[in-house]
Protein backbone atom coordinates (compact mmCIF):
# COMPACT_ATOMS: atom_id res chain seq x y z
CA UNK A 1 0.00 0.00 0.00
CA UNK A 2 1.48 3.38 -0.92
CA UNK A 3 1.22 6.60 1.04
CA UNK A 4 -1.60 8.09 -1.00
CA UNK A 5 -3.76 4.99 -0.57
CA UNK A 6 -3.04 4.91 3.16
CA UNK A 7 -3.88 8.59 3.48
CA UNK A 8 -7.17 8.32 1.60
CA UNK A 9 -8.19 5.27 3.61
CA UNK A 10 -7.19 6.36 7.10
CA UNK A 11 -7.24 10.17 7.25
CA UNK A 12 -11.00 10.49 8.00
CA UNK A 13 -10.67 7.90 10.79
CA UNK A 14 -7.59 9.54 12.23
CA UNK A 15 -9.24 12.96 12.12
CA UNK A 16 -12.28 11.66 14.02
CA UNK A 17 -10.10 9.98 16.66
CA UNK A 18 -8.07 13.19 17.13
CA UNK A 19 -11.28 15.21 17.28
CA UNK A 20 -12.59 12.83 19.96
CA UNK A 21 -9.44 13.45 21.97
CA UNK A 22 -9.01 17.22 21.63
CA UNK A 23 -12.56 18.40 20.77
CA UNK A 24 -11.08 21.21 18.69
CA UNK A 25 -11.39 21.15 14.91
CA UNK A 26 -8.15 23.00 14.06
CA UNK A 27 -6.06 21.09 16.59
CA UNK A 28 -7.50 17.80 15.35
CA UNK A 29 -6.57 18.77 11.79
CA UNK A 30 -3.02 19.63 12.90
CA UNK A 31 -2.71 16.31 14.75
CA UNK A 32 -3.96 14.44 11.68
CA UNK A 33 -1.33 16.16 9.56
CA UNK A 34 1.41 15.43 12.11
CA UNK A 35 0.33 11.78 12.13
CA UNK A 36 0.70 11.47 8.37
CA UNK A 37 4.02 13.29 8.39
CA UNK A 38 5.26 10.53 10.77
CA UNK A 39 3.61 7.84 8.65
CA UNK A 40 5.32 9.15 5.51
CA UNK A 41 8.72 9.38 7.21
CA UNK A 42 8.55 5.89 8.69
CA UNK A 43 6.64 3.99 6.03
CA UNK A 44 9.78 2.57 4.43
CA UNK A 45 10.94 1.25 7.81
CA UNK A 46 7.56 -0.24 8.72
CA UNK A 47 8.30 -3.93 9.21
CA UNK A 48 4.77 -5.33 9.38
CA UNK A 49 5.32 -6.39 12.98
CA UNK A 50 1.83 -5.13 13.62
CA UNK A 51 -1.11 -4.38 11.33
CA UNK A 52 -0.71 -1.15 9.41
CA UNK A 53 -3.91 0.20 10.99
CA UNK A 54 -2.53 -0.53 14.48
CA UNK A 55 0.68 1.25 13.57
CA UNK A 56 -1.12 4.33 12.25
CA UNK A 57 -3.53 4.54 15.19
CA UNK A 58 -0.59 4.20 17.57
CA UNK A 59 1.15 7.15 15.93
CA UNK A 60 -2.05 9.21 15.97
CA UNK A 61 -2.94 8.50 19.59
CA UNK A 62 0.65 9.04 20.74
CA UNK A 63 0.55 12.40 18.97
CA UNK A 64 -2.66 13.21 20.84
CA UNK A 65 -1.03 12.28 24.15
CA UNK A 66 1.92 14.47 23.25
CA UNK A 67 -0.46 17.43 22.95
CA UNK A 68 -0.45 17.74 26.76
CA UNK A 69 3.11 19.02 26.50
CA UNK A 70 2.07 21.88 24.27
CA UNK A 71 0.69 25.01 25.82
CA UNK A 72 -2.66 24.75 24.10
CA UNK A 73 -5.04 23.07 26.46
CA UNK A 74 -7.42 20.37 25.42
CA UNK A 75 -10.72 22.14 25.06
CA UNK A 76 -13.75 21.05 26.96
CA UNK A 77 -16.15 23.27 25.07
CA UNK A 78 -19.40 24.52 26.35
CA UNK A 79 -22.28 23.42 24.23
CA UNK A 80 -22.92 25.97 21.52
CA UNK A 81 -26.63 25.84 22.14
CA UNK A 82 -29.05 26.32 25.01
CA UNK A 83 -30.03 23.07 26.64
CA UNK A 84 -33.81 22.79 26.61
CA UNK A 85 -35.76 21.90 29.76
CA UNK A 86 -37.78 19.30 27.93
CA UNK A 87 -35.97 17.24 25.31
CA UNK A 88 -36.48 18.50 21.80
CA UNK A 89 -35.31 17.12 18.52
CA UNK A 90 -31.63 18.00 18.09
CA UNK A 91 -29.82 18.47 14.83
CA UNK A 92 -27.03 16.09 13.81
CA UNK A 93 -24.42 18.77 14.57
CA UNK A 94 -25.82 19.32 18.04
CA UNK A 95 -25.82 15.60 18.73
CA UNK A 96 -22.23 15.35 17.52
CA UNK A 97 -21.22 18.37 19.62
CA UNK A 98 -22.74 16.75 22.68
CA UNK A 99 -20.94 13.48 21.95
CA UNK A 100 -17.61 15.32 21.68
CA UNK A 101 -18.32 17.20 24.89
CA UNK A 102 -19.20 14.01 26.74
CA UNK A 103 -16.00 12.35 25.50
CA UNK A 104 -13.86 15.39 26.33
CA UNK A 105 -14.93 15.09 29.97
CA UNK A 106 -13.42 11.59 30.18
CA UNK A 107 -9.80 10.87 31.19
CA UNK A 108 -7.16 10.92 28.43
CA UNK A 109 -6.83 7.16 27.90
CA UNK A 110 -10.60 6.71 28.12
CA UNK A 111 -10.98 9.29 25.34
CA UNK A 112 -8.59 7.33 23.15
CA UNK A 113 -10.28 4.00 23.89
CA UNK A 114 -13.83 5.20 23.18
CA UNK A 115 -12.74 6.94 19.97
CA UNK A 116 -11.24 3.66 18.76
CA UNK A 117 -14.37 1.77 19.79
CA UNK A 118 -16.49 4.22 17.80
CA UNK A 119 -14.19 3.61 14.82
CA UNK A 120 -15.19 -0.05 15.12
CA UNK A 121 -11.72 -1.37 15.91
CA UNK A 122 -11.62 -4.85 17.48
CA UNK A 123 -10.89 -4.93 21.22
CA UNK A 124 -7.66 -6.86 20.68
CA UNK A 125 -6.38 -4.12 18.34
CA UNK A 126 -7.40 -1.38 20.79
CA UNK A 127 -5.51 -3.26 23.52
CA UNK A 128 -2.47 -3.39 21.23
CA UNK A 129 -2.65 0.33 20.49
CA UNK A 130 -3.05 1.45 24.10
CA UNK A 131 -0.76 -1.17 25.65
CA UNK A 132 -3.28 -2.85 27.94
CA UNK A 133 -4.30 -6.50 28.18
CA UNK A 134 -7.43 -7.48 26.25
CA UNK A 135 -9.25 -8.24 29.50
CA UNK A 136 -8.37 -4.89 30.99
CA UNK A 137 -9.43 -3.15 27.77
CA UNK A 138 -12.80 -4.92 27.86
CA UNK A 139 -13.38 -3.75 31.44
CA UNK A 140 -12.39 -0.19 30.56
CA UNK A 141 -14.67 -0.11 27.52
CA UNK A 142 -17.56 -1.30 29.67
CA UNK A 143 -16.90 1.44 32.27
CA UNK A 144 -16.58 4.15 29.62
CA UNK A 145 -19.87 3.09 28.04
CA UNK A 146 -21.51 3.33 31.46
CA UNK A 147 -20.09 6.81 32.02
CA UNK A 148 -21.31 7.95 28.61
CA UNK A 149 -24.73 6.42 29.18
CA UNK A 150 -25.10 8.46 32.38
CA UNK A 151 -24.11 11.66 30.56
CA UNK A 152 -26.59 11.02 27.77
CA UNK A 153 -29.33 10.11 30.24
CA UNK A 154 -28.72 13.35 32.14
CA UNK A 155 -28.90 15.18 28.86
CA UNK A 156 -32.26 13.55 28.25
CA UNK A 157 -31.41 12.19 24.83
CA UNK A 158 -30.79 8.84 23.21
CA UNK A 159 -32.15 6.76 26.07
CA UNK B 1 -23.79 2.27 21.13
CA UNK B 2 -24.89 1.98 17.53
CA UNK B 3 -26.62 5.37 17.88
CA UNK B 4 -23.35 6.86 19.07
CA UNK B 5 -21.43 5.27 16.19
CA UNK B 6 -23.92 6.74 13.73
CA UNK B 7 -23.48 10.22 15.27
CA UNK B 8 -19.70 9.77 15.41
CA UNK B 9 -19.55 9.08 11.68
CA UNK B 10 -21.40 12.31 10.82
CA UNK B 11 -18.22 14.32 11.57
CA UNK B 12 -17.25 16.26 8.45
CA UNK B 13 -13.85 15.28 7.13
CA UNK B 14 -14.08 16.87 3.68
CA UNK B 15 -11.91 19.86 4.62
CA UNK B 16 -8.87 17.64 5.24
CA UNK B 17 -6.07 18.13 2.69
CA UNK B 18 -6.18 15.84 -0.33
CA UNK B 19 -3.47 13.19 -0.58
CA UNK B 20 -1.60 15.34 -3.13
CA UNK B 21 -1.70 18.39 -0.83
CA UNK B 22 -0.66 16.18 2.07
CA UNK B 23 2.36 14.88 0.19
CA UNK B 24 3.44 18.46 -0.52
CA UNK B 25 3.02 19.33 3.16
CA UNK B 26 4.86 16.23 4.33
CA UNK B 27 7.92 16.99 2.23
CA UNK B 28 8.05 20.53 3.60
CA UNK B 29 8.06 19.47 7.23
CA UNK B 30 10.50 16.63 6.87
CA UNK B 31 12.74 16.19 9.92
CA UNK B 32 12.13 19.75 11.07
CA UNK B 33 11.53 18.65 14.66
CA UNK B 34 14.93 17.07 15.13
CA UNK B 35 16.82 19.74 13.21
CA UNK B 36 17.74 21.67 16.37
CA UNK B 37 19.28 18.59 17.99
CA UNK B 38 21.28 17.86 14.83
CA UNK B 39 22.41 21.52 14.81
CA UNK B 40 23.72 21.26 18.38
CA UNK B 41 25.53 17.98 17.64
CA UNK B 42 27.19 19.37 14.52
CA UNK B 43 28.20 22.59 16.32
CA UNK B 44 29.65 20.62 19.26
CA UNK B 45 31.55 18.26 16.97
CA UNK B 46 32.88 21.17 14.89
CA UNK B 47 34.09 23.01 18.02
CA UNK B 48 35.69 19.79 19.22
CA UNK B 49 37.47 19.31 15.88
CA UNK B 50 38.67 22.92 16.03
CA UNK B 51 40.02 22.43 19.56
CA UNK B 52 41.78 19.18 18.62
CA UNK B 53 43.29 20.94 15.60
CA UNK B 54 44.52 23.73 17.91
CA UNK B 55 46.08 21.22 20.30
CA UNK B 56 48.21 19.79 17.48
CA UNK B 57 48.95 22.97 15.54
CA UNK B 58 49.63 25.39 18.39
CA UNK B 59 52.57 24.20 20.47
CA UNK B 60 51.91 25.68 23.85
CA UNK B 61 54.50 25.65 26.59
CA UNK B 62 52.21 26.03 29.58
CA UNK B 63 50.24 23.28 31.27
CA UNK B 64 47.28 25.66 31.85
CA UNK B 65 46.71 25.87 28.08
CA UNK B 66 46.71 22.08 27.71
CA UNK B 67 44.31 21.65 30.65
CA UNK B 68 42.08 24.41 29.23
CA UNK B 69 41.98 22.68 25.85
CA UNK B 70 41.15 19.33 27.42
CA UNK B 71 38.36 20.88 29.49
CA UNK B 72 36.82 22.58 26.46
CA UNK B 73 37.01 19.35 24.44
CA UNK B 74 35.36 17.45 27.32
CA UNK B 75 32.54 20.02 27.42
CA UNK B 76 31.97 19.49 23.68
CA UNK B 77 31.97 15.70 24.16
CA UNK B 78 29.35 15.99 26.92
CA UNK B 79 27.14 18.23 24.75
CA UNK B 80 27.43 16.03 21.65
CA UNK B 81 26.96 12.70 23.46
CA UNK B 82 23.92 13.93 25.43
CA UNK B 83 22.22 15.02 22.22
CA UNK B 84 23.23 11.90 20.25
CA UNK B 85 21.76 9.71 23.01
CA UNK B 86 18.53 11.68 22.94
CA UNK B 87 18.35 11.55 19.11
CA UNK B 88 18.81 7.79 19.16
CA UNK B 89 15.87 7.46 21.54
CA UNK B 90 13.70 9.50 19.14
CA UNK B 91 14.66 7.36 16.14
CA UNK B 92 14.05 4.12 18.05
CA UNK B 93 10.53 5.34 18.75
CA UNK B 94 8.78 4.06 15.68
CA UNK B 95 6.04 1.66 16.62
CA UNK B 96 5.04 1.72 20.27
CA UNK B 97 1.84 1.57 22.28
CA UNK B 98 0.45 4.51 24.28
CA UNK B 99 1.79 2.87 27.45
CA UNK B 100 5.33 2.64 26.05
CA UNK B 101 5.07 6.14 24.61
CA UNK B 102 4.06 7.68 27.95
CA UNK B 103 6.95 5.81 29.60
CA UNK B 104 9.26 7.21 26.90
CA UNK B 105 8.00 10.76 27.48
CA UNK B 106 8.39 10.40 31.25
CA UNK B 107 11.95 9.11 30.80
CA UNK B 108 12.79 11.90 28.35
CA UNK B 109 11.53 14.58 30.73
CA UNK B 110 13.40 12.96 33.63
CA UNK B 111 16.54 13.00 31.48
CA UNK B 112 15.97 16.67 30.71
CA UNK B 113 15.60 17.43 34.39
CA UNK B 114 18.84 15.55 35.05
CA UNK B 115 20.46 17.49 32.20
CA UNK B 116 19.55 20.83 33.76
CA UNK B 117 20.56 19.73 37.26
CA UNK B 118 23.80 17.88 36.52
CA UNK B 119 25.02 17.64 32.92
CA UNK B 120 24.61 21.33 32.18
CA UNK B 121 26.55 22.25 35.34
CA UNK B 122 29.41 19.97 34.29
CA UNK B 123 29.42 21.21 30.70
CA UNK B 124 29.30 24.87 31.70
CA UNK B 125 31.83 24.36 34.49
CA UNK B 126 34.31 22.66 32.20
CA UNK B 127 33.98 25.22 29.42
CA UNK B 128 34.17 28.21 31.82
CA UNK B 129 37.26 26.90 33.62
CA UNK B 130 38.72 25.71 30.30
CA UNK B 131 38.33 29.17 28.78
CA UNK B 132 40.01 30.91 31.72
CA UNK B 133 42.92 28.47 31.74
CA UNK B 134 43.33 28.44 27.97
CA UNK B 135 43.63 32.22 27.65
CA UNK B 136 46.24 32.61 30.36
CA UNK B 137 49.26 31.79 28.18
CA UNK B 138 48.36 34.38 25.53
CA UNK B 139 47.82 37.31 27.90
CA UNK B 140 49.90 36.80 31.05
CA UNK B 141 52.84 38.87 29.81
CA UNK B 142 50.78 42.03 29.26
CA UNK B 143 49.12 43.10 32.50
CA UNK B 144 46.71 45.53 30.81
CA UNK B 145 45.56 42.97 28.27
CA UNK B 146 45.29 40.38 31.04
CA UNK B 147 43.01 42.63 33.11
CA UNK B 148 40.79 43.54 30.15
CA UNK B 149 40.40 40.01 28.78
CA UNK B 150 39.87 38.42 32.18
CA UNK B 151 37.43 41.12 33.37
CA UNK B 152 35.25 40.52 30.32
CA UNK B 153 35.51 36.75 30.60
CA UNK B 154 34.78 36.65 34.32
CA UNK B 155 31.88 39.10 33.88
CA UNK B 156 30.43 36.90 31.12
CA UNK B 157 30.86 33.73 33.20
CA UNK B 158 29.24 35.38 36.24
CA UNK B 159 26.35 36.57 34.08
CA UNK B 160 25.95 33.02 32.76
CA UNK B 161 26.07 31.36 36.20
CA UNK B 162 24.30 33.92 38.32
CA UNK B 163 21.60 35.18 35.96
CA UNK B 164 21.10 33.19 32.76
CA UNK B 165 21.37 29.67 34.15
CA UNK B 166 19.25 30.14 37.32
CA UNK B 167 16.56 31.93 35.29
CA UNK B 168 16.51 29.26 32.62
CA UNK B 169 16.76 26.47 35.18
CA UNK B 170 13.78 27.73 37.17
CA UNK B 171 11.62 28.16 34.07
CA UNK B 172 12.51 24.75 32.65
CA UNK B 173 12.16 22.79 35.89
CA UNK B 174 8.72 24.27 36.62
CA UNK B 175 7.60 23.34 33.10
CA UNK B 176 9.14 19.87 33.26
CA UNK B 177 7.70 19.08 36.69
CA UNK B 178 4.24 20.13 35.50
CA UNK B 179 4.56 17.86 32.45
CA UNK B 180 5.82 14.99 34.60
CA UNK B 181 2.78 15.34 36.88
CA UNK B 182 0.44 15.17 33.89
CA UNK B 183 2.31 12.18 32.44
CA UNK B 184 2.13 10.36 35.76
CA UNK B 185 -1.63 10.91 35.83
CA UNK B 186 -1.97 9.39 32.36
CA UNK B 187 0.42 6.57 33.15
CA UNK B 188 -1.80 5.64 36.13
CA UNK B 189 -4.71 5.32 33.70
CA UNK B 190 -2.90 2.58 31.76
CA UNK B 191 -2.09 0.37 34.75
Amino acid sequence: MDFEEIYSLYSPQIFRVCMGYVNDHDQAKDLTQETFISVWKNLAGFRNQSKISTWIFRIATNNCLRAIEKSKRVVITELPFHLPEAPQEESQEEKLAFLYKAISELEEIERIIISLVLEDLPQAEIADIVGLSTGNTRVKIHRIKEKLAIKFKDHGQFE
Amino acid sequence: MNDLKAIWLTAKTDDLPTSVEMLRLVKKFRNQKLLKKWGIIIAALASMALMVFTVFSYKSTMITTRIGELMAISACVILASTNIKSLKRFYDLNDCSNKEFIAFLEQTRQNQLYYYKKTQVWGMGLSSAGLLLYMYESVYRDMMLFIIIYSFSVAWILFLWLYLRPRNFKKQTIKLNKTLDKLEKISNQIK
